[in-house]
């Protein structure tokens, strides 16, 4: 097993930045997830990883060795592709067995493991037909089997389970956790899928225009963004236009002590589910706004308000909602934010003040 | 920015074709770029063809007569062959082998002959001219532009036809389907999905009927009365004993190699945005159409190909003709066949075995260099691609004439030797099956390689095991086209045989210059059925029956 680590990588198309320069450093076994919105240099990154482009600078390390000048069929990284990439000509069988028939492994052995990669992806029984007889996310599944099967270094998979649907796609998402936690494999994963990464992810690498956001456990992610593109790419934050002055935060009409040298507009962030309404009672500071509830979504064990306050809209999330919450809407609220589960974001998107924000 | 060179397989392959190429393409043919610029009389260097050209009424004619051709029977055959692949492959046609067999036929209706048989049908005493005037229609003769085209049209567009369809079949379906779910009618569809997407199929072929039309010689000397071409001015410049002029000849092929150069340009700048790939998952499907529609389908389809077969069939009825000398008598008999047997069997090994020599090689390399072009975008690729062009524009009897002049002496004395025969045809030939297999692979995403090398394949090996195997319709449309064009090769090997590597086609054109028109007959009839069932064994040998082209 091994640890990857790459260090100041860059990639252009013609002159197009598609990747400004990477630092990573992945632990061996780790489950690391690329999470990002569309176009922003996933693909590009593991394609380069794999080595089937070159990249412009920088080096990618494969348990202390480097790997850049080895072509990538000495790499042993297996790949699932994010558009399947599964050989048309030959059966389900036939390409999971493909790459294990490069190893030159004992027959009997790659019987077993095609029979095993495609019993965890679900597919036993079907080992004969041609990927032409089979639905997208079957021949999605193919090629999760045939990279799991020949149990490489190191395993990039570009949205395995984009094609799935929710009740498959969390079952599958499981088995991949298990086998990857078993074989120890080091994993790279690619999601625009914010709840896949947090329930999977050992970490989270969260990647914007081909640049390193933030790194850091689901946990750190989601309770302690480091930049703004994070915070609001990772579940849903509440922004509301503020500004600091002399160790006093300025929200709408509302002014309250605020412990921090720097001064000038910033951005008050917080998650629906720490919005509290009037009703509630919270310890230590909080910054209280005049609201009115504009609509409740009812979810079930939790219901959405979507709330316009003097100083903007925001969203809270009330768990268990009774009765006479939902027929709140058009009434006046009290909307309370608890100082210590905001976070405020400086206008170049940087957390302001590392140390409080939780 | 660094750029590492990488040294793999694949640059090996871009040094061996770039050595086999200034091997048999550009040192040959210097010697008539270099014939070209010097003066008959003094040997010195002069321009004087070249003005000649510029300011001699024939010479302008026949330039502009060439790309009349050139366009015309381009636009026939793009016209019959889109045709014909379109309603084969989205219709449920019966005799699909039939069709396929008769294309092929087409394609490989013997030169000369095939044009005489037209004059046979359609010519001043023509027979089915005679036929239609006594019923009270009457049809001009089949002399002139209108002749030629029309006979380039239904001569070339088996091409267009094979190469198109394989474009055709593998279109991923979902494509169209999308389209159709968006609201575009089928009619717009074609128009807006399918044709762009098989526009590199359609592009190469319209590029290879243009060039064939233009580079050919037989069919104008023989329809074309005073319709004169570049490459008839520039044979009988060459071919005469007298008031030959080997200057002007070379002069006349170099403007025709830079005409059909231009457009070579010309499809690359349309296709300069074109890369589609498709995984080939969902294959199309053939619609059963009904009723007058049917009729409609297999009327157009049968009467496209019968057509074409026409010359062929012609030839094969009157093989069994009784004849005395030049003059067909009524009656039926082996005659021909037997004098054939008796007298020349020697040019049907040599036709065999060359060709066949020749298709290995040019498979093989045309193979690796047409993964080259597609897969490997650069300036030596880019060159090497241009530089392909060139052997489909060379008229034949000037590449032998370059080969005769450049391989004559020691350590290089090939003249008079079944090699120098086999590498004219190797370098004629090649940019088929380049093309066609780049065709091909523009449909096959690269992902499935990579996907190959990530399972542990060395480059080399992912190609063998996954494109080769999904590019293989490409490579056999192209190998068919090579074998075909190899067996009746005729013009470069007109200048280069001696008594004892004669093969088939030559003879065929000897007979019909000495006027045995039997013979010539049978030799054709045999060198069609030897065709016909080297292209029925690649079929079969492929494991794929008719499906090979479809
Ligand atoms: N071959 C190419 N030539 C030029 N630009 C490219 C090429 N491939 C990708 N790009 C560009 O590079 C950027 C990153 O592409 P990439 O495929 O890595 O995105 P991604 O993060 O994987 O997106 P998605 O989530 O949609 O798959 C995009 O803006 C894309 O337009
Ligand atoms: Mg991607």
């Amino acid at each position: 097993m091994a640890d990857l680590k790459i260090q100041g990588l860059a990639k252009s198309y013609k002159d197009v930045r598609v990747l400004e320069s990477i630092d990573l450093h992945i632990a061996s076994g780790e489950f690391f997830t690329l999470l990002g919105p569309s176009g922003c240099g996933k693909t590009t990154l593991l394609r380069t990883i794999a080595g089937f482009q070159h990249q412009d600078r920088g080096e990618i390390i494969v348990a202390g060795e480097r790997i850049d000048h080895k072509p990538a069929h000495k790499r042993d990284i297996g790949m699932v592709f994010q558009d399947y990439a599964v050989f048309p000509h030959l059966s389900v069988a036939d390409n999971v067995a493909f790459g294990l028939k490069a190893r030159a492994l004992p027959k009997a052995e790659i019987a077993e493991r095609v029979a095993e990669s495609l019993k965890m992806v679900r597919l036993d029984g079907y080992q004969d037909r041609l990927p032409a007889e089979m639905s997208g996310g079957q021949q999605q599944r193919i090629g999760l089997a045939r990279a799991m099967a020949i149990r490489p270094t190191l395993l990039l998979m570009d949205e395995p389970l984009s094609n799935l649907d929710a009740k498959l796609r969390i079952e599958l998402r499981e088995d991949i956790r298990d086998i990857q936690r078993r074989l120890g494999i080091t994993t790279i994963y690619v999601t625009h899928d914010q709840e896949e990464a947090l329930a999977v992810s050992d970490r989270i690498c969260v990647m914007n225009k081909g640049n390193v956001e933030q790194i850091g456990t689901p946990y750190e992610i989601y309770r302690k963004p480091m930049r703004r593109f994070a915070a609001s790419f990772v579940g849903t934050m509440n922004f509301l236009p503020g500004q600091l002055e002399g160790g006093r935060l300025l929200v709408g009409s509302q002014v309250i002590d605020y412990p921090a040298q720097a001064s000038g507009p910033v951005e008050v962030a917080i998650r629906p589910e720490n919005v509290e309404l009037a009703a509630a009672s919270s310890r230590g500071g909080v910054i209280s706004l005049k609201g009115e509830v504009l609509k409740v979504t009812f979810l079930g064990r939790e219901a959405h308000y979507t709330l316009k306050t003097e100083a903007g809209e925001i969203v809270a999330q009330v768990a268990d909602p009774a009765q006479d919450f939902i027929e709140m809407e058009g009434r006046p609220v009290e909307v309370r934010l608890p100082l210590q589960k905001i976070v405020l974001f400086r206008p170049s998107g940087d957390v302001l003040d590392a140390e409080r924000a939780r | 920015m660094r750029r590492r060179l990488r040294f793999d397989i694949w640059t090996f392959v871009l040094i061996a074709a770039w050595v086999i190429l200034i091997a048999l393409l550009i040192w040959p043919l210097s010697s008539v770029l270099r014939a070209s610029l010097i003066d008959n009389d003094t040997g010195a260097f002069s321009l004087v063809h070249y003005v000649q050209i510029a300011t001699i009424k024939a010479y302008q004619r026949a330039v502009g007569n060439t790309l009349l051709a050139g366009f015309g029977g381009m636009t026939g055959a793009l016209l019959l062959g889109v045709t014909l692949a379109f309603v084969t492959t989205r219709f449920h046609i019966y005799g699909r082998a039939l069709i396929q067999t008769l294309a092929v036929v087409a394609l490989v209706s013997p030169p000369f002959i095939g044009a005489y048989a037209w004059i046979v049908l359609f010519g001043a005493s023509g027979v089915v001219r005679k036929g239609l005037s006594s019923v009270g229609i009457s049809i001009p003769p089949l002399y002139g532009a209108v002749g030629v085209i029309l006979v380039f049209a239904f001569k070339f567009f088996p091409h267009v036809f094979l190469i198109t369809s394989g474009a055709l079949a593998s279109i991923n379906r979902s494509v169209e389907e999308a389209a159709e779910s968006l609201g575009v009618s089928p009619m717009k569809r074609l128009f807006t999905i399918t044709f762009p997407l098989i526009l590199p199929a359609i592009s190469a072929s319209a590029l290879l009927t243009f060039v064939l039309s233009i580079a050919d010689f037989g069919t104008p000397r023989i329809i074309g009365r005073d319709f004169n071409v570049l490459a008839t001015e520039a044979f009988n410049l060459y071919g005469s004993e007298v008031g030959g002029n080997p200057g002007m000849a070379s002069a006349l092929s170099i403007v025709l190699i830079v005409l059909s150069m231009i457009i070579v340009f010309g499809q690359r700048w349309i296709l300069r945005k074109n890369v589609y790939h498709s995984n080939l998952i969902k294959k199309p499907e053939r619609q059963h159409a009904r009723g007058f529609k049917a009729v409609g389908l297999h009327a157009l389809a049968y009467a496209i190909v019968i057509v074409g077969a026409l010359p062929a069939i012609i030839v094969v009825l009157f093989s069994f003709r009784r004849t005395s000398g030049p003059v067909f008598q009524p009656g039926i008999s082996l005659r021909s066949y037997e004098r054939v047997v008796s007298t020349v069997s020697e040019p049907i090994w040599n036709t065999l075995i060359f060709s066949s020599v020749a298709v290995a090689a040019i498979v093989i390399t045309g193979t690796l260099i047409g993964y080259l072009i597609s897969r490997r975008p650069g300036i030596a690729t880019g060159t090497l691609d241009a530089l392909l062009m060139v052997p489909y524009v060379v008229p034949g009897i000037v590449m032998g004439i370059a080969f005769i002049t450049r391989f004559n002496e020691p350590p290089l004395a090939l003249t008079g030797t079944g090699l120098i025969i086999i590498m004219a045809v190797f370098v004629r030939r090649l940019p088929y099956s380049a093309r066609s297999v780049a065709a091909a692979l523009k449909q096959v995403g690269p992902n499935l390689e990579d996907a190959a090398v990530s399972l542990g394949y060395s480059p080399g090996k992912a190609f063998l095991k996954v494109t080769v195997p999904l590019i293989l319709p490409g490579i056999m449309a192209g190998a068919l086209m090579s074998f075909v064009t190899a067996m009746n090769e005729l013009s470069s090997s007109l200048v280069l045989y001696v008594g004892s590597t004669i093969t088939m086609p030559v003879r065929i054109y000897l007979s019909v210059m000495d006027g045995e028109y039997g013979t010539a007959s049978a030799l054709s009839t045999i060198l069609l059925t030897m065709t016909v069932i080297a292209v029925y064994a690649a079929f079969h040998l492929s494991g794929r029956k008719e499906s090979a082209l479809l």
